[in-house]
C-alpha cells in the first residue's frame, strides 16, 4: 500500500514534468466538436484517442510561417493550423461557425457585429487570449498599410472603407460597418495572432524597428520555439525540402465530446514530394498516411488497396473553383483589326454555339477518369449559394440550372442562323462577309486542361468551326487574358463559399472581367442587372434572400456565357485504415484531398 | 604560382559581370513576373497588386533595376531578398544543409564515377573488339542515354512496386529517414544515408560515366601503340607492368583536366534528379525559385552556378599542370 502511495506520488510527478504544460481541467468555454453526435455532420465520427504521427505529403516547401503576410497555399496550410480567427467554416458543413468566438450577434440595424470570446483559453506560450490580440491583429496588421497582406483586401467594404474594430471589454469586439456587408461575417475568419509577440516586430508600435520588419517575422530561419499560436498544431521542425513538423498545441482549445483534448495525434508530418508520382510511390510504400491523388492514380491504387490495407475514397462531390474558356469579345478592340469577328463573338448566339458543342460526358470520361462533374455556374457547387440547389444550403437538384445540352446540330443550326456558314466550299465556316473565321484556343501545359481542349477543338471542328489548339507558356496565357490579346482562352479560378469572392470577376468593372473588359465602359442591361445582384446579395443578411438574388445571378452569368464552363474535378483521396475518421474530409480548403483532412480529428486506431 | 592564381581570380569578376547582365536580361524577357500567379486571384484588388508591384521595384525600367541590384552588391554586399520567402537570397538558397548536401553528393558521384569509370576503360582498352568490351560500353551508353528523371522514377517504381521495400520499413528517395534528421551520426545512420545515396550515384553517375569510360579506352589504346610501349613489351616486361606502369599513367591525364571540368556539371545537373529523388540540393531550390520567378533568387543561383564553372576551370588548370610537367603558369 505504502509502495503503491510513493508509486502513484511518483506518477503525478512525473506527469506533471511531462505534461507541465497545457490546461489542467477543460476549460469551461471549450469548443467541443460533436464526434460522434446524432443529429451533427459529425456523427458518423468516431472518438480517438493521444497519440501517433500522422503523415502526409506537401508538393512545396512553405515560405514563411506569419499567416498574415502567406500569399499560397503552400504556406498557408501550415499557418492555418497555426492560428485560427474567430469564426471559422465548418469543415464539413460549410457554414460559418464559432471558432476563438464563442457566439456573436448582429445589432438591428446590422452594421454593428459583437463578437464575444472564449475565456480562459491560451496561447501555446500559455498567455491568455483576449480582445487585445484581436484588435492587435486587426488594426495593427490588416489594416497597417506597411504590412504586405492580402487579406486587407478581403476586409474592404463596398463603400472602399474597412469595418472599424473595437475593444469593449477583454472578451468581447465589435465590428461597426459603414454600409451593411453580408461577406464581412465570413471575412472576419481571419487569424489571430499573439500581440505579445509580434507587436514588438510592428513599426507603428515600436518605432525602434524598420518599416516592413513584420514582414520579414517569422520567416523560415526564425527560430521556431519562438512561434506562437492559438490553432491545434504548432510547427515545431523544419528541414528544408525534406519535411515539416508540427506538433500539437497543448493549450488548443477544442476537445472531443468525451472531454480528450484535441488533435488526438502528437505530430503531424509533412514531407515535401517535389513530383507527385514518387508521392503516389511513397504513399504505396508505406511512408505517408494519405495521399491526394489524380485521377489517373485511380486505375493503380484501387486493386492494392486490399493488400496493403488503404482504401481509396471517392467522392462524388466537386470540389470547388471554375474551368472555363472565354471568348474573347473585345478582340482587336485595342489595335482596332478583326472587327467583323468581334461582331460574330459578341453575338450571344455565337456563343451559345459553342457551349452546345462542348461534350462534358466524354471530358469527364476520358480526361477526368470519371471523376468529374459538369459545370454551369459561376458559383461553386459546393457552395450553399450554388443555385443548382433549391433553397440556401439545400440538396443539390439542378432545378435552376441553365443547361447547353451537347447537341452539335443544334449549334450548327444556331450558327446557320447569325450567318456563320461555308460561303468558299472549303468544308469550313467563314464569317457573313465571307472571310474565314479562324479561332485558336490557348491554355498552359496541363495534362487536364490539354486533354479537355483537344476534345472541345474536335468537336468545334465536327461542325464546321475553324478551330485550333495551342498550348502556351503560363505566364503568356496570363499576359493573354488581361492584356485583351488572347482569342479562345481555357483557364480556372478558385472559387470558395461566398458568391461575393467573385465580384472581382463577374462585376461589369472587375479586373477579371477578361471576356469582355470593354464593358466596363459600355454595360447592357444584363452587365448592369449583374452587378446590381452583387450588390443586393452582399448587403442583406437574410442568407433566404441573399440566396434568391444570386441565384438570378447565376442565371444570368450563364445565360450571358461570358465564361462558358466546362466540367470541375471531384474530390478524392486514398488513406491508410488505420487512420480514424480520415474517410471524412473537407473540400473546403482546397479540392486537393488532404488538404481537407481533418487532421485535428483524425487518430492511429492501433492505438485504440 | 601566386600571381598566377591572382590573375585567373580577377579575370572572373568580368566575367561574372558580363553573366549577371545576360542572366537579368533572360530573366527579364521570360514573360510574367512573380506576381502572374497573383493577377488571377480574384481576392486580391489591383491595389494590392500595385504596392507589391512597387515594392519589389518591378515598376522600374529594367536597366534601372539591374543598376540597383548591382549598386547594393557592390556598395553593401547585398545580393537582395527571396520575394518569396522574405530572406536573403543566399539564405534561401542554402537553408538547411542544402550545401552541404549538394557538396557531398556532387564530390561522392564524382568519385564513385571516376572509380568505376577508369577500371572499366582500362578493361576495355585491352580487351577491345572482344565481346566484354562491347557489352561494357554498351552500357555505358544505356546510362548515358536514359533520362536521368526517368531512370530515378523507375529505380523508385522497382523498389516499391516489385521489391516491396516497404514490407522491411525500408524507406524511398531523399538522403535518409525522417527521425534522422533530428538525431546525432550512428552506425544506423550512415546506413540509412546509404541506401538513400545507391540510387543517387548509379543514376548521375552512369550518366556521366559513358563518357569518361570511352576516353580513358581510347587514350589506352593510343597510348599502347606507342613505341615505347613496345620498347618495354621487347625487353620482356611483364603485360601488367606495361599496362599500368607505363601505359595508363600516361593515358590517364586528360580525365584529371576533366575531373574539375565535371564539378560544376554535377552540381547543375542533378537538379532534375533531385526534384524527383527529393535531394535537399542547392539546384532543388534555384528550380522552385524559377518556377515561381523569385528574380533575385534566380540571379543569386546563376551566379553561384557560374562561379562554380569558374572554380572548376581554374582546378582543371591547376591539376594539368600538376600532372604535366610541360605546362608552366607564365
Amino acid at each position: 500500500m505504502k509502495n503503491a502511495l510513493i508509486l502513484a506520488g511518483l506518477l503525478v510527478i512525473t506527469s506533471v514534468a511531462v505534461f507541465g504544460q497545457g490546461y489542467d481541467v477543460m476549460p469551461e468555454d471549450a469548443l467541443i466538436f460533436p464526434v460522434g453526435v446524432a443529429g451533427t455532420v459529425y456523427e458518423d465520427m468516431e472518438l480517438g484517442v493521444q497519440g501517433g504521427t500522422l503523415t502526409l505529403a506537401n508538393l512545396e516547401d512553405p515560405k514563411g510561417w506569419n499567416n498574415s503576410t502567406a500569399h499560397e497555399t503552400s504556406t498557408t496550410w501550415f499557418t492555418y493550423r497555426q492560428h485560427r480567427g474567430l469564426v471559422n467554416l465548418d469543415h464539413i458543413s460549410g457554414a460559418i461557425v464559432p471558432d476563438l468566438a464563442k457566439s456573436w450577434e448582429i445589432s438591428e440595424d446590422q452594421l454593428v457585429i459583437t463578437f464575444h470570446l472564449r475565456e480562459g483559453i491560451k496561447w501555446s506560450d500559455g498567455e491568455p487570449i483576449t480582445a487585445d490580440d484581436v484588435v492587435f491583429t486587426y488594426n495593427d496588421v490588416i489594416l497597417n498599410e506597411d504590412v504586405d497582406t492580402n487579406q486587407r483586401d478581403g476586409q474592404l467594404l463596398p463603400d472602399d472603407t474597412y469595418p472599424v474594430c473595437a475593444k469593449v471589454d477583454d472578451y468581447t469586439v465589435t465590428f461597426t460597418m459603414s454600409v451593411v456587408f453580408r461577406p464581412a461575417l465570413n471575412s472576419l475568419s481571419f487569424s489571430i495572432l499573439p500581440e505579445h509577440v509580434l507587436a514588438q516586430s510592428v513599426h507603428k508600435l515600436n518605432p525602434d524597428v524598420p518599416v516592413g520588419t513584420f514582414n520579414e517575422t517569422w520567416t523560415l530561419d526564425t527560430d521556431l520555439t519562438e512561434l506562437v499560436g492559438n490553432g491545434p498544431w504548432i510547427v515545431s521542425d523544419y528541414v528544408p525540402n525534406v519535411s515539416v513538423t508540427m506538433t500539437r498545441n497543448p493549450y488548443y482549445y477544442g476537445y472531443d465530446p468525451a472531454g480528450t483534448q484535441l488533435p488526438y495525434y502528437d505530430e503531424v508530418i509533412n514531407v515535401i514530394v517535389t513530383n507527385q508520382d514518387v508521392m503516389m510511390l511513397k504513399f504505396r510504400n508505406g511512408e505517408t498516411d494519405v495521399y491526394a491523388l489524380r485521377a489517373v492514380d485511380i486505375p493503380i491504387l484501387l486493386p492494392e488497396g486490399a493488400r496493403k490495407g488503404f482504401t481509396v475514397k471517392i467522392t462524388d462531390e466537386p470540389g470547388y473553383g471554375t474551368t472555363w474558356f472565354l471568348v474573347n469579345q473585345d478582340i482587336g478592340l485595342a489595335e482596332g483589326t478583326d472587327a467583323e469577328k468581334r461582331e460574330v463573338y459578341r453575338n450571344v448566339k455565337f456563343r451559345e454555339a459553342m457551349a452546345h458543342c462542348i461534350d462534358k460526358d466524354t471530358i469527364v470520361t476520358n480526361v477526368f477518369n470519371g471523376l468529374a462533374g459538369a459545370q454551369w455556374s459561376p458559383v461553386s457547387v459546393p457552395s450553399p449559394f450554388y443555385a443548382g440547389r433549391d433553397y440556401y444550403g439545400g440538396p443539390i437538384t439542378e432545378n435552376n440550372a441553365v443547361i447547353f445540352e451537347y447537341d452539335p446540330a443544334k449549334a450548327a443550326a444556331l450558327l446557320d442562323e447569325i450567318g456563320v456558314v461555308d460561303q468558299d466550299g472549303d468544308g469550313m465556316r467563314d464569317l457573313p462577309s465571307g472571310a474565314p473565321l479562324k479561332m485558336e484556343i490557348n491554355t498552359n501545359d496541363n495534362t487536364v486542361r490539354v486533354g479537355t481542349c483537344l476534345i472541345l477543338v474536335d468537336d468545334w471542328t465536327s461542325i464546321g468551326l475553324d478551330a485550333t489548339f495551342q498550348v502556351v507558356d503560363f505566364n503568356t496565357l496570363v499576359d493573354r487574358l488581361f492584356g485583351s490579346s488572347g482569342d479562345l482562352i481555357y483557364l480556372g479560378l478558385t472559387g470558395g463559399d461566398e458568391p461575393n469572392g467573385g465580384s472581382n470577376v463577374y462585376n461589369s468593372c472587375g479586373s477579371l472581367h477578361a471576356y469582355r473588359y470593354s464593358a466596363c465602359d459600355e454595360p447592357d442591361e444584363v452587365d448592369l442587372r449583374i452587378d446590381e445582384l452583387l450588390g443586393l446579395g452582399a448587403g442583406t443578411f437574410d442568407l433566404d434572400e441573399a440566396f434568391d438574388y444570386y441565384t438570378e445571378y447565376q442565371q444570368l452569368l450563364a445565360h450571358q456565357l461570358g465564361y462558358i464552363y466546362t466540367v470541375v474535378p471531384t474530390f478524392q483521396y486514398a488513406y491508410y485504415n488505420y487512420v480514424g475518421n480520415a474517410f471524412k474530409a473537407s473540400s473546403t480548403s482546397t479540392p486537393s484531398g488532404n488538404n481537407g483532412l481533418l487532421t485535428e480529428l483524425c487518430f492511429d486506431k492501433r492505438l485504440l | 604560382m601566386l600571381t598566377y592564381i591572382i590573375r585567373r581570380t580577377l579575370y572572373m569578376l568580368p566575367l561574372l559581370l558580363v553573366v549577371s547582365l545576360i542572366s537579368f536580361t533572360l530573366i527579364k524577357i521570360m514573360p510574367g513576373d512573380f506576381l502572374t500567379q497573383a493577377r488571377l486571384n480574384p481576392q486580391i484588388t489591383e491595389e494590392t497588386l500595385q504596392a507589391q508591384i512597387e515594392r519589389f521595384g518591378l515598376d522600374r525600367p529594367f536597366m534601372v533595376q539591374y543598376f540597383y541590384w548591382l549598386k547594393n552588391i557592390v556598395l553593401h554586399g547585398d545580393f537582395g531578398m527571396s520575394f518569396d520567402t522574405k530572406m536573403p537570397v543566399f539564405k534561401t538558397l542554402f537553408f538547411g544543409d542544402r550545401l552541404q548536401w549538394t557538396v557531398f553528393i556532387a564530390l561522392s558521384t564524382l568519385v564513385i564515377q571516376y572509380l568505376f569509370a577508369i577500371p572499366i576503360g582500362i578493361y576495355s582498352a585491352t580487351h577491345q573488339y572482344k565481346p566484354s568490351d562491347h557489352i561494357v560500353t554498351f552500357l555505358g551508353f544505356l546510362g548515358l542515354s536514359i533520362p536521368n528523371f526517368f531512370f530515378a522514377l523507375v529505380l523508385l517504381w522497382l523498389l516499391v512496386v516489385i521489391f516491396d521495400v516497404g514490407q522491411f520499413g525500408l524507406t524511398v528517395s531523399g538522403v535518409m529517414d525522417l527521425h534522422f534528421y533530428r538525431e546525432g551520426w550512428s552506425f544506423a545512420k550512415i546506413l540509412n544515408i546509404l541506401w538513400h545515396m545507391w540510387p543517387v550515384w548509379l543514376v548521375i553517375g552512369t550518366s556521366g560515366m559513358a563518357g569518361l569510360i570511352r576516353l580513358m579506352r581510347g587514350n589506352l589504346l593510343d597510348t599502347l601503340s606507342l613505341p615505347y610501349v613496345q620498347t618495354a613489351r621487347a625487353k620482356g616486361l611483364k603485360e601488367k607492368v606495361v599496362i599500368y606502369k607505363h601505359a595508363v599513367r600516361n593515358a590517364i591525364n586528360p580525365l584529371v583536366t576533366i575531373l574539375g571540368l565535371s564539378l560544376p556539371g554535377l552540381v547543375s545537373g542533378s537538379v532534375v534528379t533531385a526534384i524527383i529523388l527529393n535531394l535537399p540540393t542547392v539546384g532543388l531550390s534555384y528550380w522552385n525559385a524559377l518556377q515561381r520567378q523569385d528574380e533575385n533568387v534566380i540571379m543569386a543561383g546563376l551566379l553561384f552556378f557560374s562561379l562554380f564553372l569558374l572554380i572548376g576551370n581554374l582546378i582543371a588548370d591547376f591539376l594539368l599542370a600538376w600532372v604535366d610537367p610541360r605546362i608552366r603558369y607564365d
